[in-house]
């Protein structure tokens, strides 16, 4: 009923409206934007590990200057770890080469047959204790190793790391095998050609990533040997009772300085420390977007609010004359309204169409991935809302212009 | 003219505090978003060695099997393997040849009680130090013979030194680590180069921090078996031990060239394309030998060191300045509207509409210099925050001159693009009937 005098209105005086409907756009398309990529961000940083309950688990890393001769290097493990068991407060104790979201380690490629070309890359944990207890995995099928399994490896005399069993994630199961309803008791090979080497599936986890996390599939391509090594001299993953995390780290190194008699390099890293180092980059992002956001919506309601004052005051001679010739309070307020909710609306038009062409331009740039629609919606109710608020204020005082203004000059 | 015009400029400010303010606010936060993005994406993509980054190569040979192989593929390894690494040593290419590799250990320090030092470094050939012009504060590195003769000398970055010495020259003392007795034959001065373009691929802190605290001659690292403190990539498997790895075509070396001027790179391509029909008499490099070449600047675009993340951010902060400018051209449009009247009597008394044009531009840039003042304080909080949040950020955020003038230039383009419309429109401002209404 109204909306063709307001209409008209608009038209004739194109410029303002123009640049508040564009103000709308722009912002409507940085800011579907930046909240889609703040919550992939989220998503994957706050992924599960594999590792139940992290906050009670911590890394500790030791090496001597010098490394002893196996022999030693194996005797001093097994010390270490009994201390390590030994220590008030801790639940388990496992040997480990590398941890999830570590970002350091080793990764194999694996096949199911010696003649494929197109290898998948492992990320490979050895340990000769169970990784299902200290880690609180979980198995989908099949069982974890048995002490019979576990082998010992001097790296200095043999190149060949690979054991007869392996137990591996549901995720690189699935990858190898795809349509198979049970994959244990199967055979896949580390390496290809004829120097492969056959291993058999014993046991599937249903989940542990890979050290270095990736956001891709790969991220869960994980296998455990049962192997004891001393590539690395010692690194042991400690499951602590909860909330003695704090106290049972310093004991550890304390207690493990005191029994080896030379000089050693103790890291200790928590779990919690490894999840946050490895997802720095991804929170600083996140931040910088949701402030950038925040910002954002703060210009174009302060542009809104701007516009809208200015026509009130350069309409209040009309404002009054239509007072005076008995429109309502309520009147006027509707009338801004509505020219608003009209000039917003045409800028979320625009600011889809731009918020899509954006996303496009990222997903050629940067592999960033398509923009579900619930954003667009989210990000349309969030300018009608926010240009409904902005343009409230200077509404209600149109609406408190006396009809008595309409008959003073100028 | 214009500084009459630059000082009603100023005096306007005054006259709508509210909206003037918003208005320097709104572009001010603009120009310190894109800028202070910016100047990380400037920093991360910098040269670090401008001098010579067209004329310095990294060789990258594809020594992979044949199995996993598809023809033209492209290797896919960014390092040399040892063999590879002491051929094109041996064969004297070039100005200045460069192997080297990421090693890390202990200082033993003479009081038992003190506990060990850990640190990290580079085993290098003598060319490391001509090559990417590193400065020395005492002494110097060390010679071609001490390369060969694998001699137990070591250079020691200025924190490490003071840590072990305090403040004296340390030239001939006898620091140990490696499990060895080593000699100290320099000391380095300032030498931090962003991106860390030397070793690039490195297991001590990544591509901007990371602290390199001693350097050991490449011979003298292999000599005690140092292991790699950085990347390995073996396509087979290797033998057993460090003789084993040595033996391997696993790649886990950096190597770098120099050569006299960047015109000499199709020899240096020759030189190799030879190398490798060379080396398949013996048997090796079965794949079709894609040799590749890459100068400084290529090498970093090669490793990604600028950021995904860090483009995106400028992007979106330069989204943010567009909608900062729309905002401005709303709010200088509301300023000069209520101007009608001031327009209509100077054109009346007889100023053109290019003066009228030029007065009210001024105007706006005044308010582009304002805010960029603003903006440059702005940024350099927002730069102070970013630093804090890692080490890589911390040797990023920092502004230089360059960034600082831009700051200024930026704020005031900025202004002026948002000001011609609103400007353009006070120019047809008709005086008769401006004068009439009055």
């Amino acid at each position: 009923m109204e909306i063709r005098p307001i209409l008209s209105a608009l038209l004739r005086n194109k410029i303002a409206p123009l640049l508040v409907a564009l103000q709308v756009a722009i912002s409507l398309a940085i800011l579907a934007n930046a909240l889609h990529i703040v919550t992939l961000r989220y998503e994957a940083a706050t992924r599960p590990s594999g590792i139940a309950d992290e906050h009670d688990a911590f890394v500790i890393e030791l090496s001597p200057l010098k490394k002893p001769p196996f022999a030693e290097v194996i005797a001093q493990q097994k010390r270490d770890s009994e201390v390590l068991r030994a220590i008030p407060g801790v639940a388990s104790v496992a040997m480990i080469n590398q941890v999830p979201m570590g970002q350091s380690g080793w990764n194999t490629s694996v096949v199911i047959d010696r003649k494929q070309i197109h290898t998948t890359s492992v990320g490979m944990y050895m340990s000769p204790d169970s990784l299902v207890q200290t880690l609180g995995l979980k198995l989908a099928e099949g069982r974890y190793f048995t002490d019979d399994d576990i082998e010992e490896i001097d790296f200095d005399t043999t190149v060949d790391v690979t054991p007869k069993r392996v137990v591996i994630t549901q995720a690189l199961a699935q990858k190898l095998y795809p349509d198979a309803t049970s994959v244990v008791g199967k055979m896949m090979f580390f390496g290809t050609g004829n120097d492969a080497k056959e291993v058999q599936i014993v046991g599937v986890l249903q989940r542990l990533q890979t050290q270095n996390a990736q956001t891709t599939p790969e991220g869960e391509y994980s296998a455990i040997l049962p192997v004891r090594m001393t590539e690395r001299y010692g690194e042991f993953i400690v499951r602590t009772e909860p909330g003695q995390l704090a106290q049972v780290m310093r004991d550890a190194e304390t207690q493990l300085r005191k029994i080896t008699p030379y000089p050693i390099i103790v890291k200790l890293t928590s779990i919690d420390e490894a999840r946050a180092k490895r997802y720095r980059d991804d929170r600083i992002l996140g931040w910088m977007l949701v402030v950038v956001s925040g910002l954002l919506l703060l210009v174009t309601a302060s542009g809104i609010v701007g516009m809208t004052s200015l026509w009130v005051s350069q309409r209040r001679k009309q404002i009054g004359v239509r007072r005076a010739l008995g429109a309502r309070r309520v009147d006027i307020l509707r009338y801004f309204l509505t020219e608003n909710i009209l000039i917003t609306s045409g800028g979320v038009v625009g600011g889809l169409v731009l918020a899509v062409a954006l996303n496009q331009f990222l997903v050629s740039q940067l592999e960033l991935s398509k923009l579900p629609i619930t954003y667009l919606a989210t990000g349309a109710a969030v300018f009608w809302l926010l240009g409904v608020l902005a343009v409230y204020g200077p509404a209600w005082r149109a609406a408190g212009i006396s009809p008595a203004v309409a008959t003073r000059t100028a | 003219m214009f500084q009459y015009y630059f000082k009603l400029g100023l005096h306007s400010l005054r006259r709508n505090p509210v909206l003037t303010a918003l208005m320097v606010l709104t572009l001010a936060i603009g120009v310190a978003a894109s800028i202070s993005t910016l100047t990380i994406l400037h920093m991360m993509s910098g040269n670090p060695i401008p001098d010579k980054s067209d004329r310095l190569f990294v060789p990258l040979i594809d020594n992979g099997p044949l199995d996993r192989y598809t023809a033209g593929q492209m290797p896919e390894d960014d390092q040399v393997s040892y063999r590879d690494a002491m051929n094109l040593l041996a064969g004297g290419h070039g100005e200045r040849r460069v192997a080297l590799y990421g090693v890390g250990d202990a200082i033993e320090p003479a009081r038992a009680d003190l506990g060990v030092i850990e640190v990290e470094g580079i085993a290098a050939t003598s060319d490391f130090f001509p090559m990417f012009e590193v400065p020395f504060l005492y002494g110097g590195g060390w010679s071609p013979a001490e390369d060969k003769s694998a001699a137990n000398v070591i250079v020691l970055s200025r924190k490490t030194s003071e840590k072990l010495f305090g403040s004296e020259n340390p030239v001939g003392r006898h620091i140990r680590v490696f499990s060895d007795d080593f000699q100290v034959i320099g000391v380095l001065g300032a030498w931090n180069p962003a991106p860390r373009y030397t070793h690039l691929i490195n297991g001590n802190g990544g591509t901007f921090s990371g602290n390199d605290d001693l350097f050991i001659p490449f011979s003298t690292a292999i000599r005690h078996q140092q292991d790699n403190d950085g990347s390995l990539t073996c396509q087979g498997e290797p033998g057993p031990g460090f003789q084993g790895r040595l033996d391997s075509e696993c790649t886990w070396i950096q190597f770098w060239f120099e050569e006299k001027s960047s015109l000499d790179r199709s020899k240096l391509q020759d030189y190799l394309d030879a190398y490798s029909r060379e080396q398949k008499k013996f048997n090796r490099f079965p794949r079709q030998n894609i040799n590749r070449l890459y100068n400084v600047m290529e090498w970093l675009d090669h490793r990604h060191v600028v950021s995904n993340d860090s483009r995106l951010s400028t992007w979106l902060s330069f989204g943010f300045l567009a909608l900062c400018l729309v905002n401005t051209v709303g709010l200088l449009l509301a300023k000069f509207s209520v101007r009608a009247g001031e327009v209509g009597v100077r054109r009346a008394l007889g100023a053109s509409r290019a003066e009228i044009f030029k007065q009210f531009l001024i105007e706006a840039a005044v308010v582009g210099l304002v805010g960029g003042v603003l903006g440059l304080l702005l940024s350099a909080g927002a730069l102070y925050l970013i630093a804090q949040q890692s080490k890589g950020f911390a040797v990023l955020a920092h502004m230089d001159w360059m960034m600082l003038a831009l700051t200024f230039v930026l704020a005031i383009i900025a202004s002026v693009l948002a000001g011609l419309l609103p400007t353009w429109r006070a120019c047809q401002v008709m005086p008769a009937l401006q004068l009439k209404s009055q």
